[in-house]
């Protein structure tokens, strides 16, 4: 589901550095800011709808989540009278993008949102918009050598290390905080899946000394999950729980927990799926679902350019929640992260 | 009225449907975009700087498409050179970077070629091939990292600098597409590619060595895929593997739009031309009327439906 996203997201290797025992930190270093301190004040929203503001949102992609992070954009635009103007999408082409840019820029928009596609395309893609003083707002990427403030407003992204923890949390939860687990891993070199997969295997070495990962097998081929979890029970038939890195290979896994009749391991994994999340409220194995703020983004990247065209500061480096989907809270986590109605057969279980 | 149903079979519309398209899309977009800067000079010569690559890539196709082949693996080609010029070129000098990108892009034409002529693969099947296997080499050439162009001769030659306010990019295409047309209609090579095209056995008949002009189209959609990889690193200021990747069915809709037949046996550069500036002021023209991008791709799709539809109609092929 979210592979293009991930891939995506892996392209950019220069990007927001995280060590495995650290936050979520910037391209330099910088402390995350929450995107919840981040909004544009009452006070400036009148100024905001006098001055005739417009805005250009060019994303690399179409997906579910890209469309949840643009519906957060526009609906907070028009909340403070800033118009979009246009809208493209570069399918991951950087000469595209820069097309994009330049296209957009005959409108000239006072706002550009953008997930810069690559550090060095983007560096010149980009020079133009800088140069005419238009507020750039960046997703989970920044162009080489770019400077905040003088080059661009912020970079928002989502809490990569907060989802690997919560994973740990939720699982740990529901286990009782002791026991044998497995680890699925995504065995690729893939920044957004490395981050969220070393989160988890910290917290639990950190913070639950009574859990124990006893099996651990990377993934390529979502396709090959079921494979694995078959050879992983076969060894270790009495795991408590198992952490999946994303919800596609979680559904192989979960044909393999009910191909053994195994109701006892329970599953972690990220990302919002129908068919996972669906296991979980019947109450099988699925216990938790990590899910990014998509819609949150939108706002937050809205919010920013708004802010620095009526001269606020900005912080430079802002991160998203994680939402921990449970089946106690998933119709309010699917619109926390998507901003949009959970699918009516989880729903309706 | 018999004249003029005379007048119009001798002027044969089909020929002009491209031009035609060309100049209804543009006079739609000037008024509906009047206000927003459609027409300015700056938009216009966006239009042209944005598809230079993809004419450059169309002339080769044209050339493939009317000798009875085509060549579905010049995108590969591209980020492949891109890479190798760029590489070379930090490593060496421009030149040889320049050198070693565009001989890149004509060595896998050779490697094309001589599959398709001397060993009697369909192109279509080898360049397919090619096209994966080349995407994948073009991944492992720097390990998915993108390469830094920081030679300011190499970027204001190739895509980023102007000569007498004229931006290189217009310079390349004008070039590329007059040296195009001329071989094409005025020598005997461009004669013997229709020639190869309308009937091979028939060419082969009358002298024409069809295996060796079959090597040679393929090796020149390689070569002309090739530069446009330098001027993609050039207006980038930097080379990825993902370059040319989506060119492909844009530069197919621009040569088949512009008038060449898939089958082979006819084609025309000016017209790969105005297909190219038609795709290029599509993309342009959508956006600047704030279209959401599932919207541009709908209204994209069904007016190069229209366009092919207009430009096939009637054929026997």
């Amino acid at each position: 589901m979210k592979i293009k996203k991930l891939l995506i997201t892996t392209m950019l290797s220069t990007l927001l550095v995280s060590g495995a025992n650290a936050q979520t930190t910037g391209p330099n270093g910088e402390m995350a800011t929450p995107s919840s301190t981040v909004t544009v004040p009452e006070a400036e929203i009148a100024k905001l709808k006098a001055g005739n503001y417009t805005a250009a949102l060019l994303w690399h992609e179409q997906s579910d989540f890209v469309n949840a992070i643009n519906a957060g954009a526009k609906d907070e635009f028009e909340r403070l009278g800033i118009k979009v103007v246009a809208t493209a999408s570069a399918g991951f082409d950087a000469a595209k993008q820069r097309s994009d840019i330049e296209t957009a820029l005959i409108k000239n928009p006072s706002i550009i949102l953008a997930l810069p596609l690559d550090p060095v395309t983007s560096a010149a893609a980009f020079k133009e918009a800088v140069e005419m003083g238009v507020k750039l707002v960046f997703l989970s990427n920044v162009p080489k050598d770019y400077q905040h403030k003088s080059d661009y407003a912020a970079i928002v992204t989502d809490d990569l290390f907060s989802m690997g923890k919560q994973a740990a949390d939720v699982l740990a939860q529901a286990i009782g905080n002791k026991g044998k687990v497995g680890f699925i891993y995504h065995d690729a070199d893939y920044y957004v899946t490395n981050q969220r997969d070393n989160a988890f295997k910290t917290t639990i070495a950190k913070d639950y000394k009574e859990i124990e990962i006893v099996s651990q097998q990377g993934i390529s081929d979502p396709a090959r999950a079921e494979d694995i979890a078959n050879a992983m029970l076969l060894k270790n038939p009495d795991l408590n729980g198992i952490y999946v890195t994303w919800a596609g290979p979680a559904e192989g896994v979960l044909a393999a927990l009910r191909a053994n009749g195994n109701k006892h391991t329970k599953i972690v994994t990220l990302d919002l799926s129908e068919p996972v999340a669906l296991d979980m409220v019947r109450g099988a194995n699925v216990v938790g679902i990590v899910a990014d703020e998509a819609y949150e983004l939108g706002r937050v990247m809205a919010a920013t350019g708004a802010r620095s065209l009526v001269g606020l500061e900005n912080p430079a480096f802002i991160t998203v929640p994680a939402v921990t989907v449970t089946a106690d809270n998933v119709a309010e986590g699917w619109q926390r992260s998507l901003h949009r109605d959970a699918p009516k057969s989880v729903l309706n279980k | 009225m018999d004249q003029l149903t005379q007048l119009a079979t001798r002027i044969n519309f089909k020929q002009y449907v491209v031009y035609i398209g060309f100049l209804l899309i543009f006079l739609f977009f000037a008024i509906v975009l009047k206000d927003d800067g459609f027409l300015s000079t700056r938009n216009l010569t966006n239009i042209i700087l944005q598809t230079a690559p993809i004419t450059i890539m169309a002339i080769g196709l044209v050339f493939v498409l009317s000798a009875g082949e085509i060549d579905l693996s010049f995108g590969s080609i591209v980020a492949v050179s891109a890479l190798v010029a760029a590489v070379v070129m930090n490593e060496h000098s421009m030149i040889l970077g320049i050198l070693a990108g565009l001989g890149s892009g004509l060595a896998i034409g050779l490697f094309n070629g001589l599959l398709v002529a001397y060993l009697r693969l369909p192109s279509f099947l080898v360049t397919l091939a090619t096209m994966g296997l080349f995407a994948g080499v073009a991944r492992m050439l720097t390990d998915l990292r993108s390469v830094p162009v920081l030679n300011s001769t190499f970027t204001g030659i190739f895509g980023s600098g102007s000569l007498f306010g004229i931006p290189s990019l217009i310079y390349w295409t004008v070039g590329a597409v007059a040296l195009g047309h001329f071989v094409f209609r005025e020598t005997k090579y461009g004669a013997h590619v229709l020639a190869l095209g309308d009937n091979a056995r028939a060419a082969s008949v009358s002298g024409i060595k069809i295996l060796r002009m079959r090597l040679s189209v393929l090796m020149l959609s390689g070569f002309c895929a090739a530069l446009a990889g330098l001027l993609y690193a050039g207006r980038l200021q930097g080379a990825r593997y993902t370059l040319g990747e989506a060119d492909l069915m844009t530069v197919i809709a621009a040569v088949i739009v512009g008038g060449t037949l898939l089958t082979g046996g006819k084609g025309t550069i000016i017209g790969a031309l105005a297909g190219s500036l038609l795709m290029g002021m599509l993309n342009n023209g959508l956006i600047l009327m704030g279209l959401s991008v599932s919207d541009q791709m709908v209204v994209r799709g069904f007016i190069i439906l229209i366009a092919v539809a207009l430009s096939l109609r009637d054929t026997n092929h």
